[in-house]
Parts: structure tokens; C-alpha cells; sequence
């Protein structure tokens, strides 16, 4: 190297040197540092400046507590739970997408359709005001905003819509928290009462109709989760007939497909409904089990389709586990209804509090970095694709599904995966601002458990060492999605 | 782009420079001293009238001005305080735990300053001593001290014909009264808006239930959980009795109905003046909030109701001092200047709840306030229950009492929510705690030892309740016991009859 080249190194690391300095002793040490901590026996009140506690090296013994602790299965239990609000999120990031790449100044006759919709809402509401109608605060201010919406977008056009559609994304956290908390509130918030007449126009329809016909709607429930549940069994078969998964990947599928199944000899309402799905699942099964022995046309590996089978597989669980509660709550509808239906009381109560912040969680998820990407993607897809599709008779969908969706793939793989990362690691704001982790520890995430622990307990040890198994979550979980979810990618 | 990066770096060296020699603690020919505190506007005052007192005490440098600055740092010191502290950066003065903080070991002792400058533990309170001492020695004194009960708003009984509640009551007629005051205060058929009392998920007012019963939160010697005992199961039932069956207490959704989370001290203290509340779980200092309304309402106060054994809880926000404060002597001043008299007089007229010297509360300025006297006859029930009834918090040296409280709260909020039973959840927690005491034990040598000691006191102990003979005062660690065996009779050594 010559003097000239030595200088030029010289200055470019000099120029480097501030940010590799303060990664590594802003981002590197401290990772180490956590590293460390996680095999030692660290606690705060024993191992400070002021004590002379030894500090004990104890190997893997923090992690072995992990297993054992309760708490932390519960919070990951409540992790992964909340965690299920993401593939929702991402669908509705991918909707607004394709909403908002639409041509919204599509010239007088789009402002016009506006305007008209604008005074309709108004003059609707205004209406029903002056006929006495007991329309709430909170109805006019939806209908009102939505009338200002539409209104803007005139002006505005597209531009208007994707700024409120992003709007959650550059919000701060703590601020939608507190307005959310608003939102939720069990008795004047809006949620509550826009949803409440609904509810007692509900109660007040289900007193009157027979209680058998609400019943059977239950029943009806029952049927779709085990047609649902049929036609996923002979999904897999086919993929498996025709090479595109292996056998591994069926035999996975199947468990979560089985999990509400199995769920129901617990929680279906009526019991009875849980034969009627045990016997679906089995008929299903051994039907295309049947067929399975016979051979099939194209072998594969045994993981192959790892990815979109664990995809497809986990969306018809969660369906079916959807179901088995619609089923239930339509099976108890009468009663309730005949007591008065009330709404729930959202954050205060065990079994609504991790719904509702998944909920809102969703409503952040829409509109964030997700939507950008999504938009940013679909501007790349090639407008050739769509006209060949065009001129090959396709409808909106197929054009949707042939051509958009694989066209997206990169993009979703992406997404998938930093929520998911995301997930693992989220949920300390909303706990610790919203719910302060309960009601009886319910919305307590692993990362608020690592503040806890740290913070509160003073285990610093501990607390590393469940922050170390979260990491080692996601790098398991990226791995997996790397290695499996990336295939049809580059294909 | 080289001058572009030279300038950039000078520019941004000299602000750097400028941020320096303007610091506070530059700024200051004495020394400055910082107390952590709460964001009190009543703070600014008491630091103005520290800096007078100083004068007056001949604390002063050559020219007469104070020989040391006090600053206020107004964010309350909690983990905060834990976290500078074992990184040896802490303020001066620390509003805290002393228990829980002299168990991590970054208090200064100030038992030779407090024996020397009147602030020793007999100047206060004497059931806050527990609170105050450690091993015997001394670690801060009280800027206030509480006695917790429940503050009536005595209009709202007026007009629903009723009498405001006694002082002392037990559970059953806590109950009929509040009964009949939320059936007189509620139109049929309308959602309920006016409840008895706010939420009961205090820890002071579950403490004070359980402990009427006579279950602690830890045994004699603080050795293990007493929470795995009928009385704390009955405790959590009863709770969610009031509150489910009852309706006589809100619950966290009715509470977060009213949007109660606001705001300081939360928006309850206008549901207390309102009447949406008959009586709100809080300390003296609530008159700071009522004094504020327009038309601030007569008030009262009464105990907590007890099942058995009447009592209530003392506490304090204590002042303690950093034993990795550079300026250890000016910060034991400061705790000399809160044993003052001009800082307690401060306290009376504000209602900070009461003055840390007691006899300030037989003051008339102190009873009653020529400006309030919608608040007479009330003053004296936490002072004369400091006096009589008010037990200390039992902290255990071998656990912290934030997951003490954690798992208390739990037990209550699962027993609420319907998912367990009061008695599983009691059981649930005592074995969480044990199995906290447990882990506190190995990592720490130290603790062992004492630990080991303890128990075998504990044994001692139990032997000699089963025998039915009277236990020497100096075994039993735990204040609660104390007081209660005390009461029975069960203490040797023990004068007033009430172990304390």
C-alpha cells in the first residue's frame, strides 16, 4: 500500500471512526455485556458498589428457571397470542395498499360522487337529529368525519388518504395509547357506545326470534368449521399429490389444522357439537388418507412447502378456531340477550383485555411502514402483466391472485418477517401505559417481563437471560422464515 | 468538505464547552446538593425555606448566605433512584423505601447525626420505626407521614338522610351502611353511578383487611409468606363480595368508567366531592385537592373496617441520604431542617397529609384551620390512629416488597376476574413468595446466615405458641406481629400492651 492509499484509508476511517465507535460501545458492549449478565447470578440488591456479594457464574441456570417459571410461559403464551393480529394486519396493509394506488382523481365525476356522499351523510344525520331519532355524539362525529374525509380526498385526492392512512405509524406510541384507553372506556367511550345500541337492537331481534333458530346458528358454525376443515385436509392432498409438499409439511399442517378440533371437546357450547366435529375431522381424514396410501405422481422432499403450508394451515386454524367462538356465542345468544346484552368491558376485564389490544394493534399495523412497502411494490409490478392478463379474460381477482400477489412476494416476505420480529419483542408500551400488564398478568409481554424483572425484582441475571431466549425466538423464527418462506421467492 | 467538517467539529466542540461551564453545580461557589422528590409545587417552597433555616442555624459561608444549595430533581426517585444509585449517580437525597433501599446498600447511616441534631427515630412517630431503621440503625426521616383510611364526604350522607360513618367499624357494618347508601343513591333501574367507596385494590386497604385478621404478609421472623392462611382468602372474598354482589365498591371498569386515571391523584377526588364516591381510600394530603374546589364539602374520616382486630396503616415518604453523595454532611442537614419546626408547621397548613413531628398534630392550626372549617373534627382520626392503631409495613429483608405487592395484587385481580378461588390464590402466593425468599437465598451468602438464624427463631417461636407461653418482644421481627400478639397478650416484654 502506498502513502497515498494509507491516506485515503486513514481518512475514511476517520470519517467511519464516530459511528463505529458509538456501535461499539453504544450497541456492542452493551450486547456483550447482556451476554454475560444472562450466565451470571446478577441481582441488583447483592452485586452493586455498595456490596460485596460474590458474583456467581451459574452456567445455564437461568435458563433452566425459565422453563420452570410459570410467568414465563403465561407471557409468552400472551407474546404469541397477541402475535396473531399480525397476519391480519398485514392483509389489511396490503388492502389499504391497493386502495390507496388507485386513481382517486379520476376527474368531475369522482368529486362530484364525493360531494354527494358528503351532503348525503350530512343531511342523513342531520335528519335523524331533528326527527328525535337519539342519535349519539359520537354517531355524528364518525359520520362527520367521514363526510370531512371524503371532502378532503376532493381537494387532496389520494395524497389526503395516505397521509391518514399513515397516520398511526407517525403518531407517538404513548399518545394513541392514551386515546385508545379513551376509546376502551367501559362506559362513555365511543367504542362502547357505538357498538352498545348495536348491541340492544341485537338483543332485541334475538328475543324475538325462536331460540332454536339462534341456536342453529350455532350449529351452522359448527358445519362451516368442519366443511372448512374438509376442504383444508383436501387442499394439503392435493399439494401433496401434485410434489408441491412433502409429507412432513402435510403431517404439520394437519396438527394446527386439528387444534380447534381438538380445542372443541373442551370449549364447544353445546358439548354435543364437538362429536359432530371430532366425527368431521375423522371422515376428512381418513377419506384422503385413503387416497394418500395409494401413491402419488410427484415426490418431493418431506419439508418441502414448508413455508406455505404453515401459512395456509395456520389461516384455517385461526378460522377455526373463530368459528367455535361464533358458534359458541350464538348458541349462548338467547339467554344473554334475554338478560340484556352489554358490551364488554374491553381492557378491565381477563378475557377481552388481549383482544382489545389486538385490536388496536391492528389499527396501527394497517396503516404503518407495511402499507409503504405494499405501495411502494405494487407501483414496481409490471403493467404488462395486468394488460396480458386483460387480454386473457381475466376477472379483478384472478388478476389479483395470478399476477399480484406472486409479484408481491418479496415484499411480504419482508413484511412477515420484521413483524414478526417486531411481535416478539412488542407490547411493552402498550402494557405497561394501557393495563400495566393485567388484568391478572393477561397483557403481560416478555419484553414488560424483562422490565419487571430487571427493574422492579432487581434480577438483572434473569432478566438478560429471558431477553436472550426472546432473541433466541427470533432468530429462530427468521431463520425458519429464511429458509422456508424465501423458496417460492426466488422461484 | 474538509472546512465544512472542521467547522462542523468546532461548532459543535464549542457548544459542548458552553453546555459545560454552564452547568449547575459550576454555576455554585457552596456546595449543591439534589433531592429527589415528587413534582410537588409545594417542593419549590420548602427548598426556599431550607435554604432560610440554614441562615437562621448559622449554616452560612463568610457573607451570610446558605453554606449549601439544595436543587430539586422532580421525578420520584423509584427505580430510578435504585438504578443511579447502584451506578453510584443518585441524588443527594432520596424520597424512598429505606428497607428496600438500605437492603441494596446505597443509604448513608445517619443514626450519629440524627442523636446529635433532634431527628432520631423519638422524635417521630414511634410505630414508623421499622420504617426507619435497619438492623438498629438509623437511614432517613419522614418529609410526611400517612395514616390511610377512608375520607367521607359528609354532604353527599347529608343528602341521602344519612349519618356520616363512624371512625371505627368492622366489616358487616361497613357493609349494611354501604348498602343502604348506594340504594338510596342509585335510581332503580338506571346504571349505577354512585358507589360507597372506590375501588378496593389499595394494598393498604387489603393490608389492613387481612391483617385484621390476623394474617400478615410475612410470619414473626419474616422468614415466609403468611398469605397462605383463611383470613387472607376471606379477605379477597369479602372484596369481591363489595364489589360484584354488593356493588357497594366501583369496580376497575366502573372506576375507568369514570375515567378515574387522570390527573393528579386521578379524577376520584372530584368523584368524592361530587358524590359519585360517599368515601375514597387516600391519606390526609387529599384536603390539598378539596381545598381547591369552589365549594370544598364537609368531610370526615374513618378507619378501614376490621374483621376482628382494628387497625390501619402508617407510612411516610421518607427522606434518606445517598451513601455515595460527595456531600454526605450538608445532605444530613436537609433531614435535620425536616425535624424542624418551621418545615412541620409548613406541613399542617398544607395538609401534606401530617407533620413528622407528632406533636404538631395537637395543634389547633393542626386541628382546626381557622380557613377550613368544613374540615374539622377529621384531622384527628389519622393522628390520634397514629397513636393507637397504625402498624408499619412488615418489609422482609429476604424479598422485595414491590413483588410482594405483585403477587398480592394478582392473587386480588385473578380472584376478581373469576379465575381462581380466594383460597387457591392465597396459596398461590404465599408458594410464589417462599419460592422468591428461596431464590434471594442462593445468590447471597450474607443473607443465608441470617436467614438460617431467623429460622430457627421462627421454630422457637412455634414451639412456644403451641405451648401456649408468652414470646419475648425481641424475636418477633415482623411489626404487625408485635402490635397484634401484643393485643392478645402473647408478648413478654411488652409495657403498653400493644408491642409497640
Amino acid at each position: 500500500m502506498n502513502r497515498r492509499n494509507v491516506r485515503d484509508v486513514s481518512v475514511g476511517l476517520s470519517f467511519l471512526a464516530p459511528n463505529i465507535l458509538g456501535f461499539l460501545v453504544f450497541t456492542l458492549g452493551p450486547l456483550l455485556f447482556s451476554m454475560y449478565l444472562a450466565f451470571t447470578n446478577w441481582d441488583l440488591r447483592l452485586h452493586n458498589m455498595f456490596k460485596e456479594e460474590p458474583l456467581r457464574f451459574v452456567q445455564l441456570e437461568n435458563f433452566s428457571r425459565m422453563l420452570d417459571d410459570p410467568d414465563f410461559w403465561q407471557y409468552l403464551g400472551n407474546t404469541l397470542f397477541l402475535m396473531m393480529s399480525i397476519p391480519f394486519a398485514i392483509a389489511g396493509s396490503l388492502v389499504a395498499a391497493i386502495l390507496l394506488s388507485q386513481d382517486t382523481d379520476g376527474g368531475s365525476g369522482w368529486v362530484r360522487r364525493r360531494l354527494i356522499a358528503s351532503a348525503g351523510l350530512v343531511f342523513g344525520v342531520s335528519c335523524l337529529v331533528l326527527a328525535g331519532a337519539g342519535v349519539s355524539a359520537v354517531t355524528i362525529l364518525i359520520v362527520g368525519l367521514a363526510g370531512a374525509i371524503l371532502l378532503g380526498g376532493t381537494t387532496g385526492g389520494t395524497t389526503v388518504y395516505r397521509t391518514l392512512f399513515f397516520l398511526p405509524h407517525f403518531t407517538s406510541g404513548v399518545a394513541t395509547f392514551i386515546l385508545w384507553k379513551k376509546l376502551y372506556n367501559p362506559s362513555t367511550g365511543p367504542i362502547t357506545t357505538a357498538l352498545q345500541p348495536l348491541l340492544d337492537l341485537t338483543g332485541g331481534v334475538v328475543t324475538y326470534v325462536p331460540a332454536q333458530l339462534v341456536r342453529s346458528c350455532s350449529w351452522l358454525c359448527i358445519l362451516l368449521m368442519v366443511g372448512g376443515f374438509y376442504l383444508g385436509v383436501r387442499r394439503l392432498f392435493l399439494y401433496w399429490r401434485d410434489g408441491e409438499m412433502g409429507g412432513f409439511t402435510v403431517l404439520l399442517g394437519l396438527v394446527f389444522m386439528t387444534l380447534p378440533a381438538a380445542c372443541s371437546t373442551a370449549w364447544a357450547n353445546p358439548q354435543s357439537a364437538s362429536g359432530l366435529v371430532l366425527a368431521g375431522a375423522a371422515v376428512s381424514l381418513l377419506l384422503f388418507g385413503g387416497r394418500a396410501v395409494k401413491g402419488r405422481g410427484y415426490p418431493c422432499r418431506a419439508d418441502e412447502g414448508l413455508g406455505d403450508g404453515i401459512v395456509f394451515s395456520a389461516t384455517l386454524m385461526v378460522v377455526g378456531f373463530g368459528l367455535l367462538g361464533l358458534g359458541n356465542v350464538l348458541y349462548d345468544l338467547p339467554v344473554k340477550a334475554a338478560a340484556g346484552l352489554e358490551t364488554p368491558e374491553w381492557l378491565t376485564q381477563y378475557n377481552w383485555a388481549k383482544p382489545s389490544l389486538m385490536f388496536m394493534g391492528l389499527w396501527a399495523g394497517i396503516g404503518s411502514n407495511n402499507m409503504l412497502l405494499y405501495l411502494a411494490g405494487l407501483s414496481n409490478v409490471p403493467g404488462e402483466l395486468y394488460e396480458a392478463a386483460e387480454i386473457d379474460g381475466t376477472s379483478a381477482f384472478q388478476r389479483f391472485w395470478h399476477v399480484t400477489w406472486p409479484q408481491l412476494a418479496p415484499v411480504t416476505f419482508f413484511i412477515v418477517v420484521m413483524s414478526t420480529i417486531g411481535g416478539l419483542q412488542g407490547g411493552f408500551e402498550m402494557a405497561r401505559v394501557m393495563t400495566e400488564g393485567g388484568p391478572a398478568g393477561s397483557t403481560t409481554t416478555l419484553s414488560y417481563y424483562v422490565y419487571t424483572e430487571g427493574f422492579t425484582t432487581g434480577r438483572l441475571g434473569y432478566a438478560a437471560g429471558v431477553a436472550w431466549a426472546m432473541f433466541a425466538l427470533v432468530f429462530a423464527v427468521t431463520l425458519f422464515n429464511w429458509k422456508f418462506g424465501s423458496r417460492q421467492i426466488n422461484d | 468538505m474538509r472546512k465544512l467538517t472542521l467547522v462542523s467539529f468546532l461548532v459543535l466542540a464549542g457548544a459542548g464547552a458552553a453546555t459545560l461551564l454552564t452547568e449547575p453545580d459550576m454555576a455554585s461557589d457552596v456546595p449543591v446538593i439534589y433531592w429527589s422528590t415528587d413534582p410537588n409545587p409545594a417542593r419549590i417552597k420548602q427548598v426556599d425555606q431550607f435554604h432560610e433555616w440554614l441562615v437562621e442555624n448559622g449554616h452560612t459561608t463568610m457573607d451570610g448566605r446558605p453554606n449549601v444549595e439544595l436543587r430539586l430533581e422532580t421525578v420520584a426517585a423509584d427505580r430510578k433512584g435504585i438504578i443511579q444509585g447502584v451506578s453510584g449517580v443518585a441524588a443527594d437525597i432520596m424520597d424512598c423505601n429505606i428497607p428496600w433501599y438500605q437492603s441494596i446498600g446505597i443509604l448513608a447511616d445517619v443514626t450519629e447525626a440524627a442523636e446529635r441534631d433532634g431527628f432520631g427515630t423519638d422524635s417521630t412517630y414511634d410505630a414508623l420505626e421499622p420504617l426507619l431503621t435497619v438492623d438498629g440503625r438509623q437511614y432517613g426521616f419522614p418529609c410526611n407521614v400517612y395514616v390511610m383510611g377512608l375520607w367521607v364526604n359528609v354532604d353527599t350522607f347529608t343528602k341521602l338522610g344519612m349519618e356520616p360513618p363512624p371512625t371505627h367499624w368492622d366489616w358487616d357494618t361497613f357493609e349494611r351502611i354501604g348498602k343502604e347508601f348506594v340504594q338510596r343513591a342509585n335510581p332503580a333501574g338506571q346504571r349505577q353511578t354512585v358507589f360507597f367507596v372506590n375501588r378496593i385494590e389499595h394494598a393498604f386497604f387489603v393490608r389492613a383487611m387481612h391483617r385484621s385478621l390476623g394474617v400478615s404478609d410475612f410470619n414473626e421472623t419474616m422468614t415466609a409468606s403468611g398469605l397462605d392462611h383463611a383470613g387472607f382468602a376471606e379477605t379477597l372474598a369479602r372484596i369481591r363480595k363489595w364489589t360484584f354482589e354488593d356493588h357497594i365498591a366501583a369496580s376497575k371498569a366502573e372506576e375507568t368508567a369514570f375515567s378515574a386515571e387522570s390527573g393528579y391523584s386521578g379524577a376520584g377526588l372530584t368523584l368524592l366531592n361530587k358524590g359519585n364516591y360517599g368515601t375514597y381510600t387516600i391519606g390526609r394530603w387529599v384536603l390539598i385537592r378539596l381545598r381547591q374546589f369552589e365549594d370544598p364539602p364537609r368531610v370526615s374520616a374513618s378507619h378501614f373496617p376490621h374483621g376482628g382486630f382494628p387497625n390501619t396503616l402508617i407510612a411516610a415518604r421518607t427522606a434518606a441520604v445517598y451513601a455515595g453523595s460527595p456531600h454526605l454532611v450538608e445532605a444530613k442537614l436537609f433531614l435535620a431542617y425536616l425535624a424542624s419546626e418551621v418545615y412541620n408547621i409548613g406541613i399542617v397548613e398544607s395538609a401534606d397529609a401530617m407533620p413528622p413531628i407528632p406533636k404538631f398534630t395537637r395543634t389547633e392550626g393542626y386541628l382546626r384551620p381557622a380557613e377550613y372549617p368544613n374540615e374539622w373534627g377529621a384531622h384527628e382520626v389519622p393522628a390520634q390512629g397514629a397513636g393507637s392503631i397504625a402498624i408499619t409495613l412488615s418489609t422482609s429483608p429476604f424479598v422485595p416488597s414491590a413483588t410482594v405487592d405483585r403477587y398480592k395484587k394478582r392473587a386480588l385481580e385473578q380472584v376478581m376476574a373469576g379465575l381462581a378461588t380466594p383460597e387457591q390464590v392465597a396459596a398461590e402466593a404465599a408458594s410464589r413468595i417462599d419460592a422468591e425468599i428461596q431464590l434471594t437465598l442462593v445468590d447471597s451468602p450474607t443473607l443465608r446466615r441470617r436467614y438460617a438464624g431467623a429460622v430457627a427463631l421462627q421454630e422457637k417461636i412455634d414451639s412456644y405458641r403451641q405451648m401456649g407461653r408468652p414470646i419475648p418482644m425481641e424475636w418477633i421481627k415482623n411489626p404487625f406481629h408485635r402490635v397484634y400478639y401484643g393485643s392478645k397478650g402473647w408478648i413478654k416484654n411488652d409495657p403498653d400492651g400493644r408491642g409497640a
